[in-house]
């Protein structure tokens, strides 16, 4: 059946008939699209992604498919729509409707197989002469004037008639740029200092005074995270915490106090984790990806077709993000179609799509690369030096051990504990058999090649906790696998084992059946050279722990493993000398001899065990050895015992990788992507290469990858094109936010959407220049924020004027400061500062105002918890979806869901109940009370003076200070503070 | 009431403040915040505007049951599921349930009945519902996006199934104000037994500004809102004296700043906030309710768990001028369940939830009735899906999520009274006639309060936000 373009049935028979002449395109059809259809389809624009100019653009069809199907006019969109079948998509939409006459044209010319001559044209790209979108050029700054900013803005307000306003006084002035640069507000001396200071430069260090604070970031950060859609829940139904979020907050915080260069910032946010060399703060960084809403059902229900739903609406969120704040584009409005307004083919939506296609929500670990080579190089070159010296220590003792053993019998030492079997191949053998070429010379067991071992009879006891103890030496130490002692059952199903290096190059473990009870230990490769005589023991107690000894000493710390104590059976099980266990198939046979071997049918301790070592009396006592070294010898080697303790105290206090995580998403190599018709996962098209936006001028979208490019390729590719100095969006894009954040409200007042849809600038020069200046200065945004303040313009009184209100009552000219309304953290913030409760700590998991209740989902009950760690700037709450705070919600806060480039400003009744009656401002009214009355010595009156330039930043008036002492003697001085505290004043900036 | 203060709508103001030279009478204020018709320039206002075109319902009271209400055990009544029985579903399509273990079709497991003049068939769990049929409109071809309840409930209540996006409350407040601004336009009564999942995203504002959110009124403690209540300790004469203190400060900066409306909104908006201190207690107060009506709605039976003080309380909300009220009819995770949710049982779950809605809900529509007002109120009653036609799991009792048909019903002002539009199939699977969609359900709801639902717009980031996104058509087969 036919369809319409929105997939409903298509009402054929509401179609003209075709018409009964043989068509012919030049004549017949090329004049109808020319006249009616090229003005929206050609060259200039190509609205749905559409071209009718020439043939290959045509046969291609637009954004949402073929619009000719040749041999079926009935089948073809293009006629569907120049008919009039479906209401709302009438083409052309405006103007004159195509005639009967002219569709039965159409569609006999459809149905008679489509015939266009070959024009030779290729499909053609999208171009634009959007304002937005083409090359930054610094605009020559208007007059004489010295301040750039105020020489565009009079020029403006010229032209209107206006001017600025004169300069605001001191008082004002300090508390509009503390509150504006750090959040805050300013304390009284600081007030006073300002307000005294007559010297030129008083205004810029304040400036550089309140940038260089700690706080700048605090407040800035914050502003980052609204357009971030920062945070800390996964929302949806379960809305579980998120509690290693907060990394993403302190490095927006850490990046605004160090002012790092924007476009910077902007590559680690895309590909932090990817652009060499990769460091903690990169990794972290691309949280900004994954820091929205994650829906937690969606992704682990059963139906496929609707986790892949769940995860395009992931995808286009994070196209979104990046989209709307680094370049002022709602590229997600292109998922579905072409862009509605902005040159965004649909296809394009798929190639940006194609470079986060490999990018999940979830948390990893935050360590870098860096973090890890440098922790991996200094370890080898540790163990390096550990072993150089043990060698050493090897080589000077062996050459002792020689001496020694020619000039001293080694003293009798006292009988070690006795094993429940032990094979000695200095006597006269020992029962067992001999395989593959294992034989017994010179008083031990030779095992000199793969597939040489011993096997004893059947053990007559069973057997659980348990001692293996062997004197082993070692062809080589470069060899692994094989185990000088195993005890086995089930034909090799089951054993523990002595094994040396067969997981770890070097290292002893105690093996097991798929090394179930075995630990990697943290110990020294063998330090004995090849063919020392080592004496090795493994003790497995009955509480399941396990440690393995060295010459009579712990080789690293006991463990636990995960699986229980085996009892190996009578009967069933035997000891193995050699091989690790039967049916292995390589790997598995020790190469060296066996001196001796023992199995105790108990856990030794350690005492035990070194007696054993001793009583064997194979070792010559240490003290014999080194006393027979040489003077040289020795100083030899106390120079080597003294090299290996400092580099094995070094390894010890090595710290370790950082094993922190954090909410920065998860990677993978993704398939290839698919443009997906009208965004419908189940309507997979035409495979998309990972590129950029076409339609920003002078910049190449291609990225040369194929459609399989590893994920990092694609990201480190989109981070160059979207930092390129020829992208014209970041620059304008970020300087406007800095203005419309010191404004109230931006040269483009729609700060994430710089597109066809989206505001006009109003000082379209002034927004260039910013930008070029910006990238002047290194992307400095502190540099932006010195230009801004400092400027006459932002130094302008707030006073409102009649002429000038006649003339622009928006203000858009700015022929004032426009008064703001603080928002609702620092209406908190400076209730907390005021009062003298602000905690300053700064940095980490963010306080919970909360109780969450509930599993699997989180239900969050909104707590007024009491303490220090509650009276933190509101930029350290945890921002969780479904538990935001009543106060702070009435005062706009955003929904941390929601982009929000701009936060609105309503005045309710249930924001005056919330100041009125919220437990927080009563505490805070009463700790501004005592703090002042504390201050003023119990003096009333000083304490009223002292409450008013705390909170307003300005002495009070005679009329005001009388008010305010009748309320106190009335009442309490809590009553002046509750009161100042709920006033406009307070909470307005002016 | 409220402010956008985008120095746009300070304007409007300033002429009359630079005028009054700082005086600031009732009057004059009232002019000032009663707003023309721009909604977007305006979107900060709650007073009353007026809709885009004349309509009969003035108001809205939505029922909304968290869990997903299973339409083959309701309204939907399927004779061939009998016959079908126990037989496998194969060939009717893919399975959409959640957990994806379909069993076998089952029947439903009530016994339907026709009721009334109109003889719509009702099953057994809903008998006094089932007296109300000719008064209501259903809709029996539901069809929503998502078999996922939070992504389910986000549509039904903003249209998305994501996070963030305006809520119908919102929309409305946005679109239509307040009558009364004594009281929040846009009031949710969340279930006492616990809040639904998502918790207040389900009522949230969104983008539109934060004046539009729905104001969620606990029930179960003596104080609806936060903060409503003077804390303990200052006494009725303090905080007069207190307020009349903060007023002098408010006023001396008002009229220190001619030209800024904004200053003379916060005084306004004190007046307010001192006047819902009372008006909402009243509002909440059941004294004065008879007790006819009490046990009307069953205030004091156990069984309803406490959403018919809900109910009663919706409509003392809605005679006061309250313009969008949201029940909600069950909470989240519990054991049992405390929602719809009958995975495992469908009898023990529907049983139990039914107990706690069925009575107060038609208690709540005889009364707008008795009262007159069922003429210009809208009543929504809703789910965010409905139930598979199989089992879940074999041989259990249960059903899986089905969000491809379920049924809603629609009634009161501007709809046809005793009507049923769309069908199912046979077996309550699929869409059989006049498929609705949600955008197309708010598309009908906007338009019978007088809003075009293409016209009702906000931008946000780049789009002409709408509740109805692109989509969306009106239902004109319920229209009255």
């Amino acid at each position: 059946m036919p369809l319409r373009t929105d997939g409903r049935p298509a009402n054929v028979s509401a179609l003209p008939a075709p018409a009964g002449v043989t068509v012919d395109f030049a004549r017949d059809i090329k004049p109808i699209f020319a006249d009616n259809c090229v003005k929206c389809h050609g060259a200039e624009k190509q609205k749905g992604g559409l071209r009718l100019d020439n043939k290959a653009s045509a046969f291609q069809g637009g954004d949402e498919g073929k619009v000719l199907v040749a041999g079926k006019s009935a089948e073809s969109p293009l006629v569907h729509l120049v008919a009039g079948l479906e209401e709302d998509k009438i083409m052309p939409p405006k103007g004159e409707r195509l005639t009967a006459a002219q569709v039965g044209l159409l569609r006999a010319w459809i149905d008679q197989g489509a015939a266009w001559p070959d024009d030779g044209a290729p499909v053609a790209a999208v171009r634009s002469d959007h304002w937005s979108l083409q090359p930054l050029k610094a605009p020559a700054v208007p007059g004489n004037a010295p301040d750039a900013i105020d020489a565009f803005i009079r020029a403006r307000l010229a032209k209107d008639g206006l001017a600025l306003s004169p300069e605001a006084d001191r008082a004002t002035l300090i508390r509009r740029l503390s509150f504006d640069l750090i959040g805050l507000p300013p304390s009284p001396e600081e007030v006073d200092a300002f307000v005294n200071d007559t010297s030129p430069g008083a205004y810029a260090s304040v400036v550089d005074r309140l940038l260089a604070s700690p706080h700048y970031g605090e407040r800035w950060g914050r502003h980052w995270l609204d357009v971030a859609r920062y945070t800390e829940s996964q929302g949806f139904e379960y809305d579980q915490l998120r509690d290693n979020a907060w990394h993403f907050r302190d490095y927006v915080i850490r990046s605004f106090n160090s002012d790092k260069p924007y476009n910077r910032f902007m590559q680690e946010q895309v590909a932090g984790d990817v652009i060499e060399p990769v460091t903690s703060e990169g990794v972290v960084a691309t949280s900004l990806l994954v820091c929205g809403p994650w829906d937690q059902a969606g992704n682990a229900q059963s139906n496929a077709t609707q986790r892949a739903i769940t995860r395009e609406d992931e995808l286009e969120d994070m196209l979104g993000v990046v989209g709307q704040s680094f370049l002022g584009l709602t590229v997600n409005c292109a998922r579905c179609h072409a862009h509605k307004y902005d040159p965004i083919p649909h296809e394009e939506y798929y190639r940006m799509k194609s470079v986060f296609e490999g990018v999940k929500h979830g948390e990893r670990p935050i360590a870098g690369a860096d973090e890890k080579k440098a922790h991996n190089e200094r370890r080898a070159a540790l163990e390096k030096e550990i072993a150089a010296a043990g060698e050493r220590l090897s080589r000077i003792e062996a050459e002792g051990a020689k001496i020694a053993a020619a000039q001293i019998k080694p003293p009798a030492a006292p009988p070690g504990p006795a094993p429940f079997l032990s094979w000695n191949f200095t006597a006269s053998g020992a029962a067992g058999e001999l395989h593959g070429g294992a034989a017994i010379a010179n008083g031990r067991l030779q095992l000199p090649k793969d597939g040489a071992f011993f096997q004893s009879p059947p053990l007559t006891k069973d057997i659980r906790e348990k001692t293996l103890e062997a004197w082993v030496s070692l062809a080589t130490n470069e060899q692994g696998g094989g185990a000088a002692i195993s005890i086995q059952s089930g034909g090799g199903k089951v054993f523990d084992a002595i094994v040396f290096a067969e997981r770890q190059p070097g290292k002893w473990m105690a093996g097991s059946d798929n090394s179930r009870r075995t630990a990697d230990l943290d110990i020294p490769p063998e330090p004995g050279a090849p063919g020392t005589l080592i004496h090795m023991a493994v003790v497995y107690r009955a509480d399941n722990s396990v440690v393995l000894y060295r010459n009579g000493e712990p080789l690293g710390k006991p463990y636990t493993p995960g699986s229980p104590l085996e009892t190996f059976a009578a009967g069933d099980a035997h000891i193995l000398l050699g091989l690790r266990h039967s049916g292995a198939a390589k790997g598995a046979w020790l190469k060296g001899e066996i001196r001796q071997t023992s199995l105790y049918d108990r856990a030794l301790g350690d005492a035990e065990v070194a007696a054993s070592y001793r009583a064997a009396g194979f070792a010559i006592p240490r003290e014999a050895i080194l006393a027979a070294l040489t003077p040289e010898q020795r100083a030899e080697h106390e120079k080597a015992v003294a090299e290996k303790e400092k580099s094995q105290a070094a390894l010890a206090a090595l710290p370790p990788v950082s094993g922190a995580v954090s909410y920065v998403g998860t990677r993978n190599n993704p398939a290839p992507t698919r443009r997906l018709i009208r965004g419908e996962v189940t309507s997979p098209d035409e495979v998309v290469t990972p590129g950029g936006l076409s339609a920003i001028a002078d910049l190449n979208p291609d990225f040369g990858l194929p459609a399989d490019a590893p994920e990092a390729e694609r990201r480190k590719k989109f981070a160059a094109w979207l930092s390129d100095p020829k992208n014209p969006l970041p620059a304008r894009v970020m300087a406007n936010r800095v203005w419309h954040l010191h404004f109230g409200q931006g040269i483009v007042s729609t700060p994430n959407d710089f597109g066809i849809a989206g505001a006009k600038p109003t000082h379209p020069e002034l927004l260039d220049w910013l930008a070029a200046k910006f990238i002047e200065s290194d992307w400095s945004i502190k540099s932006l924020h010195r230009l801004i303040v400092n400027s006459a313009t932002y130094r302008q009184s707030s006073v409102s004027k009649v002429a000038a209100t006649a003339i622009d009552a928006g203000n858009t000219l700015l022929w004032r400061y426009a008064p703001r309304r603080l928002e609702a953290e620092a209406i908190r913030d400076a209730m907390l500062a005021v009062s003298g409760q602000l905690n300053p700590q700064a940095g980490g998991p963010g306080f919970r105002a909360f109780d969450a209740i509930g599993f699997p989902a989180n239900v969050y009950a909104i707590a007024d918890k009491q303490g220090p760690e509650f009276n933190r700037r509101t930029v350290y709450r945890m921002n969780v979806n479904s538990g935001k705070d009543p106060l702070l919600d009435t005062f706009d806060c955003p929904d941390p869901s929601v982009k929000t480039p701009s936060r609105g400003v309503t005045t309710t009744p249930l924001q005056a109940l919330g100041l009125m009656n919220n437990s927080f401002v009563q505490r805070q009214a009463n700790h501004l009370a005592e703090r002042a009355m504390k201050a003023a010595g119990n003096e009333s009156v000083k304490a009223i003076q002292l409450v008013y330039r705390l909170a307003l930043g300005r002495t009070l008036s005679a009329e005001e200070a009388a008010r305010a002492a009748a309320a106190a003697k009335d009442r309490a001085l809590k009553s002046v503070c509750w009161a100042l505290l709920n006033s406009s004043e307070f909470v307005y900036l002016r | 009431m409220s402010e956008d203060n985008s120095p746009s709508t300070l304007l409007s103001r300033r002429h009359f403040l630079w005028n009054s030279g700082g005086g600031l009478g009732a009057i004059a204020l009232a002019w000032m915040l009663d707003r023309d018709n721009a909604r977007a320039a305006d979107a900060g206002t709650a007073s009353s505007r007026k809709p885009h075109f004349q309509a009969k319902a003035k108001r809205v009271v939505q029922i909304f049951c968290a869990g997903g209400v299973s339409h083959l055990e309701t309204f939907d009544y399927k004779p061939h599921l009998e016959k079908m029985h126990g037989k496998s579903m194969e060939g009717r399509g893919e399975n959409l349930g959640f957990f994806g273990q379909p069993g076998n079709l089952m029947k439903s497991v009530y016994d339907f009945r026709q009721h009334g003049k109109s003889g719509a068939w009702v099953s057994s769990l809903l008998p006094k519902l089932a007296g109300c049929v000719d008064d209501l409109c259903f809709i029996h071809s539901m069809f929503a996006k998502s078999n996922n309840h939070t992504p389910a409930a986000f549509q039904m209540n903003t249209g998305f199934t994501l996070n963030g996006f305006p809520c119908m409350g919102a929309w409305l407040s946005y679109g239509l104000g307040t009558d009364n601004e004594n009281l929040p336009a846009f009031v949710v009564l969340p279930d006492p037994r616990g809040m639904p999942a998502g918790g207040s995203i389900n009522w949230t504002s969104g983008f539109l500004p934060a004046n539009h959110q729905g104001v969620a009124f606990r029930t179960a403690v003596a104080e609806p809102i936060s903060d409503l209540r003077t804390p303990e300790g200052i006494s009725p004469e303090a905080r007069s004296a207190d307020m009349d203190l903060l007023t002098s400060m408010n006023r001396d900066f008002a009229a220190a700043n001619p030209g800024d409306g904004a200053f003379a909104a916060r005084l306004r908006s004190y007046e307010l906030a001192a006047r819902m201190q009372s008006s909402i207690p009243e509002a909440t107060n059941f004294d004065s309710e008879p007790e006819h009506i009490k046990k009307l709605y069953g205030i004091d039976e156990p069984a309803n768990k406490g959403f018919s003080r809900n109910c009663l309380m919706a409509r003392r909300l809605l005679e006061r001028g309250v313009r969008f009220v949201q029940i909600i009819n069950g909470g989240s995770f519990g054991t049992p369940r405390i929602n719809w949710d009958g995975h495992e049982n469908m009898k023990e779950n529907h049983d139990n939830q039914a107990a706690t809605m069925d009575q107060p809900v038609a208690a709540l529509i005889q009364d707008l009735k008795q009262r007159g007002m069922f003429d210009d109120t809208l009543f929504i009653w809703s789910t965010e899906f409905g139930r598979c036609p199989v089992t879940q799991g074999v041989n259990s009792p249960g059903r899986d999520h089905h969000p491809a048909a379920f049924t809603c019903f629609l009634a009161g002002a501007g709809v046809k009274a005793g009507h049923h539009h769309g069908s199912s199939d046979d077996i309550g699977y699929s869409i059989a006639t006049d498929q609705v969609n949600i955008p197309d359900f708010h598309a009908t709801i906007l338009h019978l309060l007088g809003l075009d639902h293409k016209k009702l717009t906000f931008y946000h980031n780049g789009i002409d936000r709408r509740l109805t996104n692109v989509e969306g058509e009106i239902v004109k087969g319920i229209l009255s």
